[in-house]
C-alpha cells in the first residue's frame, strides 16, 4: 500500500535550501547595495522564525495572540542582559534563553485555559502592555526607555560582525525552525493541536488533555518567539522598548494572514511578502502617495497594512498559500473546468 | 469480566431533568442499544459515561473502575472510545490523520520525536490506520481531505477514528442519523462485524427502530430520563409502554 508521505512533493525542498544559501551571492554579483537587500531580508528572516511559531499556536491551535511583540523582547533583553552582562556565551544564551521566553509563555497560557478569542487577544494584549513598561521599569538591567546596546553574536570563535555573516546565521535558523515547525505539524503533537482548534470533544475522546496541549502549544510558541528575539537583539545591536509595541504584534498576524494561517509555508511567504512590500516597495511608492492623499509620511504604512489585512481577509482567506494552491491546480487541469476552480 | 454498570444516574441541567435515575449494565461482548425519543437523556448519558457531564447523583463503574471521576481525556486509556451525533471531525486534515488522531493515546511522546528520524515507525503508526480504514472499506481515501467529502464518508471516519485505538468498549452515538437505506444497511453490517470480529463491546444510540432491532443482543427504552424497558428486541417490541410512549400504536409489523 501507498504511504502517504509518498505523495507529497517534497522534491523541490533541497533546491530551495541551496537557494537560500546562493542568494547572498547572487545579490552581490548584481547589485551594488546588496548589504541593504540582505539587511532585509535578515529583518524578514527573524520574523520568519517568530511568525511560524505564532502560526502554530493560532493557526494551529486557534489560540490568537496579540502579545508575541512581547515574547520577542523578552528573548530580546533576556539575551542581551544574559549575554552582556552576566558573561554566558552567545551559544548558550540561544539554548537558554528560548527556554525562558517559554516559560514567559506557559504563564500567558494559563488565561487561555478559561476563555478564548477576543477575550483572549485581550489579555495577550494586556500581556504586552505589562511587558513593555516592566522593561522600563527594570532601568538598571535594561537602560529604560532609552534603548540597549548589545554585542554582536559570537559563536565558537567567529564573530558576526556584519549583515553578510548575520545572513547565514538567521538563515540556518530560519531553515531548522520551519522544518521543525513542519515536523511537530505532521506529528501527533500538530493533529492534537488541529483537534483542539476544530473540535475540542473529539480531542478529548481521543484522549488530548486540553489544558496540557494548550500550554505545550504556548511554550512551543514562545520558544519561536525567544529564539528570534536573541537573534533579533544580537543583530540589529541596539533594542529599545519602542520596536515591541502592539502594531508589532498585529504585523505579525497580518504576516501570517496575508500567507495563510494555518500552513507554515503559507506564513514563510506572507512574512517574506510583507517585509519586503514594507521596505522595498512602500519608500518607492510613498512620494507619489503623498502627492494624491493628503496624509502624514508615518501613517502611509499602517494604511497599506490596514488595507491588505482588510482585503485579504474578504477575499482570500486562505492566503497567499491558498492562492498558489488553487493556482497550481488551475494548471494542472488547464484546458478543462477552468474557471469554477478560481472560485 | 468487562462490563460497564450504571447506577441510579441523575442528572439535571438547572431545572429540565435528564436522567432520573438511570441503572443499568452491559456485558462483555454484547451489541446494546439506547432507544428512546429526542431529549429522553440517550446522549446524556453518553456524555456522562465519558466525561463531558458530571451527573449529580449515580455511579458509573467500567471493570469496577469509577469512570466519574475521571476527566475526558483519561476515559479513553481504559478502553473506552466513542463517536458523535454531530460530526466532530477536523476538516482540514487528511482522512488518515484524523483516524491517526484517535491513536493520541497509543502513540508515546518519545514517539513522536523517534518518528521524524525513522521511517519506518511512521509507518509503523499509519499501518493500524490503514487497517482501519481497509476494515471499513474506506482504503482509497486515506490521502483525501476531510472537507468535502461525503456525509457517509465522514460518519464512518467518526468510527474509523474511535476504533484505531482498539477500544474494549465502543460508544456510538446515532450512527445512522442521516443516512440513506443503503447506508444505514452497511452500518448495520459494520457495528456487527466490531462486535464479532474486533470482539468489541457495543453501546449504541440509534433511532432507526428496524436497524436497532436487527442488531441488538438488548435494547433499553428511555423516557425523559426514566428506563421504560429493558431486555430482548423482542421482548421490548413487545412491551406496552414502550408502544405507546415510543413506537406509535400501529408499530407492531
Amino acid at each position: 500500500m501507498k504511504g502517504r508521505h509518498e505523495d507529497e512533493n517534497l522534491k523541490w525542498i533541497p533546491f530551495l535550501i541551496l537557494l537560500v544559501f546562493i542568494l547572498p551571492f547572487i545579490l552581490r554579483g548584481v547589485t551594488f547595495s546588496y548589504r541593504y537587500y540582505l539587511f532585509i531580508l535578515n529583518i524578514a528572516g527573524i520574523y520568519i522564525i517568530l511568525t511560524v511559531g505564532l502560526d502554530l499556536l493560532s493557526g494551529f491551535t486557534g489560540l490568537i495572540s496579540l502579545g508575541h511583540a512581547a515574547f520577542l523582547a523578552i528573548g530580546a533583553y533576556t539575551s542581551a542582559i544574559l549575554v552582556d552582562q552576566a558573561g554566558v556565551p552567545f551559544g548558550v544564551s540561544m539554548l537558554i534563553t528560548p527556554l525562558i521566553t517559554g516559560l514567559f509563555g506557559i504563564v500567558i497560557g494559563f488565561p487561555a485555559l478559561r476563555i478564548s478569542g477576543m477575550y483572549l487577544a485581550l489579555t495577550t494584549m494586556g500581556f504586552g502592555f505589562i511587558v513593555r513598561r516592566l522593561i522600563i521599569a527594570l532601568r538598571q538591567w535594561t537602560e529604560g526607555a532609552s534603548g540597549l546596546e548589545v554585542s554582536a553574536p559570537q559563536l565558537f570563535g567567529f564573530a558576526f560582525r556584519n549583515d553578510w555573516h548575520n545572513y547565514f546565521l538567521i538563515y540556518f535558523f530560519v531553515i531548522v525552525s520551519v522544518v521543525l515547525a513542519r515536523r511537530i505539524v505532521k506529528s501527533k503533537l500538530g493533529r492534537a493541536f488541529m483537534a483542539i482548534r476544530d473540535s475540542e470533544q473529539a480531542a478529548q475522546a481521543a484522549g488530548i488533555s486540553l489544558s496540557r496541549y494548550k500550554l505545550v502549544s504556548f511554550f512551543i510558541s514562545a520558544v519561536f518567539a525567544g529564539f528570534a528575539g536573541v537573534l533579533f537583539a544580537h543583530t540589529s545591536k541596539l533594542i529599545t522598548t519602542d520596536h515591541f509595541d502592539l502594531l508589532l504584534s498585529i504585523k505579525f498576524l497580518i504576516f501570517a494572514l496575508v500567507g495563510g494561517i494555518g500552513s507554515i509555508y503559507g506564513v514563510v511567504l506572507g512574512t517574506l511578502t510583507i517585509v519586503l512590500l514594507e521596505y522595498l516597495f512602500i519608500p518607492i511608492f510613498k512620494d507619489w502617495l503623498l502627492t494624491m492623499l493628503p496624509i502624514e509620511a508615518g501613517d502611509i504604512q499602517a494604511l497599506i497594512f490596514g488595507l491588505i489585512m482588510f482585503l485579504f481577509i474578504i477575499f482570500q482567506p486562505t492566503g497567499l498559500y491558498g492562492m498558489w494552491l488553487k493556482m497550481r491546480i488551475y494548471w494542472k487541469l488547464f484546458p478543462f473546468n477552468p474557471k469554477k476552480r478560481f472560485t | 469480566m468487562a462490563e460497564l454498570n450504571v447506577k441510579n444516574l441523575h442528572m439535571h441541567f438547572a431545572g429540565v431533568i435528564a436522567l432520573n435515575g438511570i441503572s443499568f449494565s452491559v456485558k462483555d461482548g454484547e451489541i446494546f442499544s439506547l432507544v428512546g425519543p429526542n431529549g429522553s437523556g440517550k446522549t446524556t448519558l453518553f456524555n456522562c459515561i465519558n466525561g463531558f457531564n458530571r451527573p449529580q447523583k449515580g455511579e458509573i463503574h467500567y471493570n469496577r473502575t469509577d469512570l466519574l471521576s475521571r476527566a475526558p481525556h483519561q476515559i479513553i486509556k481504559l478502553g473506552i472510545s466513542r463517536t458523535f451525533q454531530n460530526l466532530q471531525n477536523i476538516p482540514y486534515m487528511t482522512v488518515l490523520d484524523n483516524v491517526l488522531l484517535g491513536d493520541h493515546s497509543k502513540i508515546s511522546n518519545r514517539e513522536t520525536v523517534t518518528r521524524w528520524f525513522s521511517r519506518r515507525q511512521r509507518e509503523r503508526e499509519e499501518a493500524s490506520a490503514l487497517d482501519v480504514l481497509d476494515f471499513l472499506g474506506l482504503a482509497n481515501y486515506e490521502q483525501k481531505y476531510l472537507s468535502g467529502q461525503p456525509y457517509g464518508i465522514q460518519k464512518l471516519v467518526e468510527i474509523a477514528r474511535a476504533l484505531v485505538v482498539k477500544p474494549k468498549l465502543i460508544l456510538i452515538d446515532e450512527p445512522a442519523a442521516g443516512m440513506n437505506d443503503q447506508e444505514t444497511m452497511e452500518i448495520a453490517k459494520i457495528i456487527s462485524e466490531i462486535r464479532d470480529d474486533l470482539g468489541i463491546t457495543v453501546l449504541v444510540v440509534e433511532h432507526d427502530m428496524s436497524l436497532v432491532m436487527s442488531i441488538s443482543d438488548r435494547v433499553c427504552v428511555l423516557d425523559s430520563g426514566n428506563v421504560l424497558a429493558l431486555g430482548i428486541p423482542e421482548e421490548v417490541r413487545e412491551h406496552p409502554d414502550v408502544i405507546r410512549a415510543f413506537l406509535g400504536e400501529e408499530a407492531h409489523a
